[in-house]
């Protein structure tokens, strides 16, 4: 059987071209179409990330993973003084960040209230940038709250608007103040959007008690290159067991991860587009095989049993599809490298989507090999699925119609 | 031994264009017969064939080959029976278009598990006979009608099946490759002792058989 298989390809070499190019353009558009999806989905959410996450930050051990009031730094001056000292540093801010009830008249929800230093988180972070009405934080902001436009929408907020806000303060004890809407931003990260709103550290150190205590400080250093280096010399100068520092590249991956969880949408496209390859081969394959029935036939009246000739079609597919993919594995592969180096840039397309998340002009590929592996290896089974349905169908004639078959 | 029952077969059954194929057929051909099907066109020649060759169902009666009732063997039986006990001479050749002459004729064989030295041994003895020696590397479609038509013969014969039905087997050839044939065939029936069996209204084949069986309008009008 293998080497009648062999044969068959040999002397149909359109029809075994036409279906190694066609493995080859769907195996190729598939791997393509995951990396660039994983790829600028992971670079969205780093670019919104990068908003608000330091390039490095440090945490009292512990805060990352149980959180709490006794996780809280509470030496934040000391801490500063060493890291003044740190050449690679350009500035860094500490934040205060507690889970706390804001309510309106009719309504209320849960929110992250950091409590930031607005001049620093001006050169630090972004914050200031999503602004989209009324103004950000100043120095000397009293009461004023600055929210994530998704909250604000929640809760019915405009500029202006009062807010109550109830939460326990870093002793534990409770905490409840009037708030003032000064502004509302957008990152397009809906998670972010959401749940977060900041507020004058100064003005906040006093209403939760924080004053010298943070829940982690945030550092943006002179050069992103170096930010392993300013690290090392970090944990170095700071020489304590009881503190983590940690460069973006930590701190993002767990985050990206966690969100990617969520991102259904990715997966409905992923699908449809795979059902679309499916048919598109099967149906070729169909097509092929409609026009071998006489063939089959033959085969069948001369005593070929039906599990021969479903063996004959195995190793026709197998063979081909091997082929295919042993040729597509390394193209799409590079392609997939190349272009997560170099991203693709389109112009503007950063402004048309802003509301989207989407905050870089360049749409890079996700490289990962396992990633195009196992896409390659889908591709591979689907052409083995599909052989099956033509298979019933030649099936479906007895030997005698089927030789006769034009 | 091949024997026939009451064998009735239809097209279309129970529709208005209903066919009667065959009717009432009682037949029994014995091993090392050398017999021709006849009748005009549409009489059943074909389906007669088929059903004996257990390519085609029947609709009643009983078709016995040796000790086996055909109409009762699954499909995958069939195929086993048409491998093993049946050599097929389609009218049209039906030779397989990727595979060389030598392996046309050795396909069967292979199928059957022979060892390739047997094949070969086989597939040359068969190809001097039927003065095909010298093309067994070429691939079907560079041989002219008469060569195709012998070859398709030589994959029939090589297995040494009990039994080769032929179906208007000098159809595409002229009258003195047809005599070239039929005197091969007779050879084969009278060396190795296959049972032949001709579906044909060619004078030719008429007069080198020593049976025939004459149908109309699926009726044996005549044996
Ligand atoms: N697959 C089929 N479907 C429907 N009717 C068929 C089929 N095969 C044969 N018939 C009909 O059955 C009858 C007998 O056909 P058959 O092919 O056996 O004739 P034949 O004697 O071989 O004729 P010919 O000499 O032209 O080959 C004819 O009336 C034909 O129309
Ligand atoms: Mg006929």
């Amino acid at each position: 059987m293998f080497s009648l298989a062999l044969k068959n390809i040999l002397f149909y070499k359109n029809r075994s071209i036409a279906t190694i190019v066609l493995t080859f353009i769907s195996a190729m558009l598939f791997v393509a179409y995951v990396s660039l999806m994983d790829g600028s989905h992971k670079s969205m959410l780093e670019n919104s990330l990068k908003i608000y996450t330091g390039a490095i930050e440090i945490y009292k051990k512990g805060y990352r993973d149980i959180g709490g009031n006794e996780y809280l730094i509470d030496d934040v001056e000391e801490i500063s003084k060493k890291l003044l000292k740190i050449d690679g540093i350009e500035i860094f801010s500490a934040r205060y960040e507690t889970y706390g009830l804001l309510s309106n008249k009719e309504q209320s929800a849960a929110s992250m209230v950091g409590g930031v230093e607005p001049d620093k988180e001006r050169v630090l972070s972004s914050l200031s940038l999503a602004l989209i009405e009324g103004e950000f934080l100043k120095e000397n902001s009293k009461n004023s709250i600055y929210m994530g436009v998704e909250l604000a929408k929640k809760l019915k907020l405009h500029v202006g608007d009062e807010v109550a806000f109830i939460g326990s303060a870093s002793d534990n004890s409770f905490a409840a103040d009037i708030f003032k809407v000064c502004g509302i931003f957008k990152t397009g990260l809906f998670e972010f959007d959401s749940t977060a709103s900041f507020v004058s550290k100064n003005y906040f150190d006093k209403l939760m008690n924080s004053k010298n205590r943070a829940s982690y400080i945030t550092i943006k250093v002179k050069n992103l290159d170096d930010v392993q280096k300013v690290n090392s010399e970090i944990i170095k100068v700071l020489n304590r067991d009881d503190l983590e520092s940690l460069t973006w590249k930590t701190l993002m991956d767990t985050m990206v991860e966690a969100m990617e969880v969520d991102s259904i949408f990715g997966y409905i496209s992923l699908s449809l587009f795979l059902v679309v390859i499916f048919f598109v081969v099967m149906i070729y394959g169909f097509v092929n095989v409609s026009s071998r029935i006489k063939e089959f036939g033959i085969l069948r009246c001369i005593g070929l049993s039906k599990s021969k000739i479903f063996l004959l079609l195995f190793y026709e597919i197998s063979m081909l599809s091997t082929l295919a993919i042993i040729i597509v594995a390394p193209i799409a592969s590079y392609i997939c490298y190349h272009y997560s180096i170099n991203p693709i840039i389109i112009d503007g397309i950063a402004d048309m989507y802003k509301d989207y998340g989407i905050v870089s002009d360049e749409i890079p590929f996700d490289f990962n090999m396992f990633t195009i592996l196992r896409n390659l290896a889908v591709i591979y089974l689907l052409n083995f699925l599909s052989i099956f349905y033509p298979y019933m169908y030649i099936n479906s004639f007895k030997p005698i119609e089927a030789s006769k078959h034009v | 031994m091949i024997k026939l029952q009451h064998v009735n077969k239809y097209f279309y059954k129970n529709e208005a264009r209903e066919i009667h194929a065959l009717c009432d057929i009682n037949l029994t051909i014995e091993d090392g017969e050398f017999t021709l099907f006849s009748g005009a066109s549409g009489c059943g020649k074909t389906t007669l064939l088929n059903v004996i060759g257990a390519l085609d169902t029947i609709d009643s009666g009983k078709i016995f080959f040796d000790e086996k009732e055909i109409s009762l063997l699954s499909e995958d039986a069939r195929t086993t029976l048409r491998l093993n006990e049946i050599g097929f001479v389609f009218q049209a050749y039906n030779l397989i278009p990727v595979l060389s002459v030598e392996e046309n004729i050795g396909f069967v064989m292979k199928l059957r598990g022979f060892s390739d030295k047997e094949i070969k041994k086989r597939v040359l003895e068969i190809s001097a006979m039927l003065e095909i020696d010298d093309k067994l590397k070429s691939l079907p479609n560079a041989l002219s009608g008469g060569q195709q038509q012998r070859v398709a013969v030589a994959r029939a014969v090589a297995a040494k099946p009990k039994i080769i039905l032929a179906d208007e087997p000098t159809a595409n050839l002229d009258s003195k490759n047809s005599q070239k044939l039929m005197n091969m065939m007779r050879e084969l029936n009278e060396k190795e002792g296959v049972s032949i069996l001709f579906a044909s209204h060619d004078e030719l084949i008429l007069n080198s058989v020593r049976r025939v069986v004459k149908l109309n309008d699926g009726v044996i009008v005549d044996d």
